[in-house]
């Protein structure tokens, strides 16, 4: 039903399409992007054409132009989309698998357990996300790893709270209190019983995230705290760009490509996982349907 | 209302220390050696003695909790150590910084809640129709679009193409001036100084670079407060006193301003801790962006460079900073909403 709803209404419809053409771009990327053969083993590593240090404009061999340093613009975007992926998708499933262990254990021992367990969660979420992950960045040292670290550390409590709800609220339902009387062993208990009844609105909730998180880690590459240079990477490209606003005495816009491209990689992303979440919290509100 | 202050008072100590022991987990996993910069007062500490004795003087080889009190003392004192890329104790680049960031907060503040609010009220009342949807989608857009793209690009436009709104704190001729023993600065924040000082020039030209920031951080924020507020006006129009306020014959205006606004601002005050939080961390991005000298730019520069003295330390203001605006927060909630109070 939910899907069917999704599938009517055109904003989702839109976010569904530019989600399933990222998908495709991310899994034909060595077809669409051919890696050279003097980095083949890795492919990650966007090709530099010619030297010096000024983005040159798209042609007919770079569709997109080169951008500072002379990196290929399209080839960065290709396999960047890969990047992503890798990172949404890295930091949403770990993020997730911590959360719903702590949140539905604590829920499910309730208690003082629970209570000191949601201090410490609060603590956690009183920070502002982008500093902390600042902090956490500089210490451990540069790189995409350590940005995925960072965003993991900071990511999991939203999704503990979540789970830990849905958990105090099933915790009560007379199926559990068959098992326990039945000699269930507790962890069965949550495994078979509880957590089935309360994942899904959590997993739905990751799954909106995944915008969000890869914003973040782009914004981490573009303060030069994420990948390092020269790896497929949005934020960075758009870092690139920072050098280059001003384009030439006679032309302003002069170099245009090097923000346009990666910066619509970016928003279309977003909007697509934006697109379908907004649409999600309408079809799942009923307040609004009055 | 007193004992409601008094209670979030009380509980403002717990909330430091939660901050600082935060920080300091985070600092644990320097080497003893690594952590000497953030104790010391000036880089001539390095020069006459050896790392080791350094160790041994703040004590950064005794066990945990009495590391932990002694850098707690150090804090209360406001040593927080010497940044090599600042070239300066960090307590002094904090202090030197803070006034820019709090002008363009001050700026931003206004625009972004009003706009929001009013943006949010017109997507309600014309609920599933043109301007709704029109709205709505702007909302989703501006969601998705990323501060430091959208800034890059009113870079490009505004000062690339049009030349109105430069980067920086103040043009250079501004700033020779107000660098002069003539000009005082009460107050370190440009615009107020100006003033103060008689020199709508040196008004003009502050004004002109916090523009483009200041849309950076506002056109976000109106898109997550357009949200909140529509869905509350939404469920606060379903409601039974509505009705009855219309029954009464009352105009839809009154009904609008009075009945259903003031009711769905609660919501909106509940996210403004948030919104809190995401400015600040939307401050480090539209600094950079923009090359504002202000205490964001100075974390970011920081982290670039591996100073985490530097970074601890701004976060530790940080930390603070945010305590103290939540308690703000908190005391304002308790006067919108009476329910808050009692509980």
């Amino acid at each position: 039903m939910v899907v069917k709803k999704l599938l009517r209404n055109p904003l989702s419809m839109i976010g569904l399409l530019l989600l399933l053409g990222f998908i495709l771009v991310a899994v034909f990327a060595p077809w669409i992007a051919p890696t050279p053969e003097v980095h083949a083993n890795d492919p990650y590593r966007v090709p530099r054409y010619g030297w010096g240090n000024t983005p040159e404009p798209p042609s007919s061999e770079h569709p997109m132009g080169l951008t500072q340093g002379k990196y290929d613009i399209f080839y960065g975007i290709v396999w960047g989309t890969r990047t992503a992926f890798q990172v949404g998708l890295i930091v949403t499933g770990l993020s997730c698998l911590i959360g719903i262990v702590i949140g539905s254990t604590s829920a499910y021992i309730g208690g003082k357990f629970d209570e000191v367990v949601m201090r410490f969660v609060d603590v956690f979420m009183s920070f502002p996300f982008l500093i902390a992950a600042i902090v956490i960045t500089t210490i451990l040292g540069r790189g995409l790893d350590k940005v995925i670290i960072a965003l993991v550390i900071f990511r999991w409590t939203g999704y503990a709270r979540l789970i830990r709800g849905n958990v105090l609220q099933v915790k009560q339902e007379e199926y559990v209190m068959a098992a326990r009387a039945g000699g269930v062993v507790h962890r069965k208990i949550l495994i078979r019983h509880i957590l089935p009844n309360t994942i899904f609105p959590v997993l739905i909730q990751a799954s909106m995230n995944m915008g969000s998180i890869v914003v973040t880690a782009s914004t981490l590459s573009f303060l030069g705290l994420g990948a390092p240079e020269g790896h497929a990477d949005w934020g960075q490209m758009i870092s690139f760009a920072r050098n280059w606003i001003l384009g030439t005495p006679d032309n302003p816009m002069a170099y245009w490509y090097t923000v346009v491209w990666p910066g619509l990689a970016i928003v279309l992303f977003v909007l697509s996982w934006n697109l379908i979440g907004d649409a999600f919290r309408d079809i799942m509100d009923p307040r609004i349907q009055g | 209302m007193i004992t409601y202050i008094a209670r979030r008072l009380l509980f403002l100590p717990v909330v430091l220390i939660g901050v600082t022991l935060m920080i300091f987990v985070a600092m644990s996993f320097l080497t003893p050696y690594q952590l000497v910069s953030t104790y010391i007062k000036s880089p001539e500490e390095l020069k006459n003695q050896s790392l080791d004795d350094l160790v041994r003087k703040y004590g950064l080889d005794q066990p945990v909790h009495v590391r932990y009190i002694n850098w707690m003392r150090n804090l209360l004192r406001g040593d927080l150590g010497y940044s090599a890329s600042a070239n300066m104790p960090v307590a002094e680049a904090i202090a030197r910084r803070f006034p820019a960031t709090v002008e363009l907060a001050l700026f931003a503040i206004v625009p972004v809640i009003l706009g929001g609010i009013w943006l949010g009220t017109i997507s309600a009342k014309h609920y599933n129709r043109p301007l709704d949807h029109f709205s709505r989608v702007f909302a989703i857009v501006g969601w998705s679009l990323p501060d430091f793209v959208f800034g890059l690009i009113l870079l490009m436009v505004f000062y690339g193409v049009l030349g109105w709104f430069p980067p920086g704190r103040l043009s250079m001729w501004a700033d020779s001036i107000v660098l002069t023993g003539d000009f005082t600065r009460f107050t370190g924040l440009n615009t107020l100084d100006a003033l103060l000082n008689g020199r709508p020039d040196i008004f003009w030209d502050s004004v002109r670079h916090l523009i483009a920031p200041v849309m950076t951080l506002a056109y976000l924020w109106w898109a997550y407060l357009l949200r909140i507020t529509r869905s509350s006006m939404l469920e606060v129009m379903n409601k039974d006193y509505v009705r009855t306020a219309r029954a009464k014959g009352l105009t839809e205006r009154v009904v609008m301003n009075r009945h259903v606004r003031r009711n769905a601002l609660i919501p909106v005050a509940t996210v403004s801790g948030s919104m809190v939080l995401g400015l600040l961390g939307g401050v480090v991005i539209v600094e950079t962006v923009f090359d504002y000298k202000g205490i964001g730019l100075l974390t970011a520069t920081g982290a670039q460079q591996l100073d985490y003295t530097l970074v601890l330390g701004t976060t530790l203001f940080y930390g603070l900073l945010l305590v103290l605006i939540n308690l703000v927060v908190d005391v304002l909630y308790a006067v919108i909403d009476p329910r808050v109070r009692l509980e």
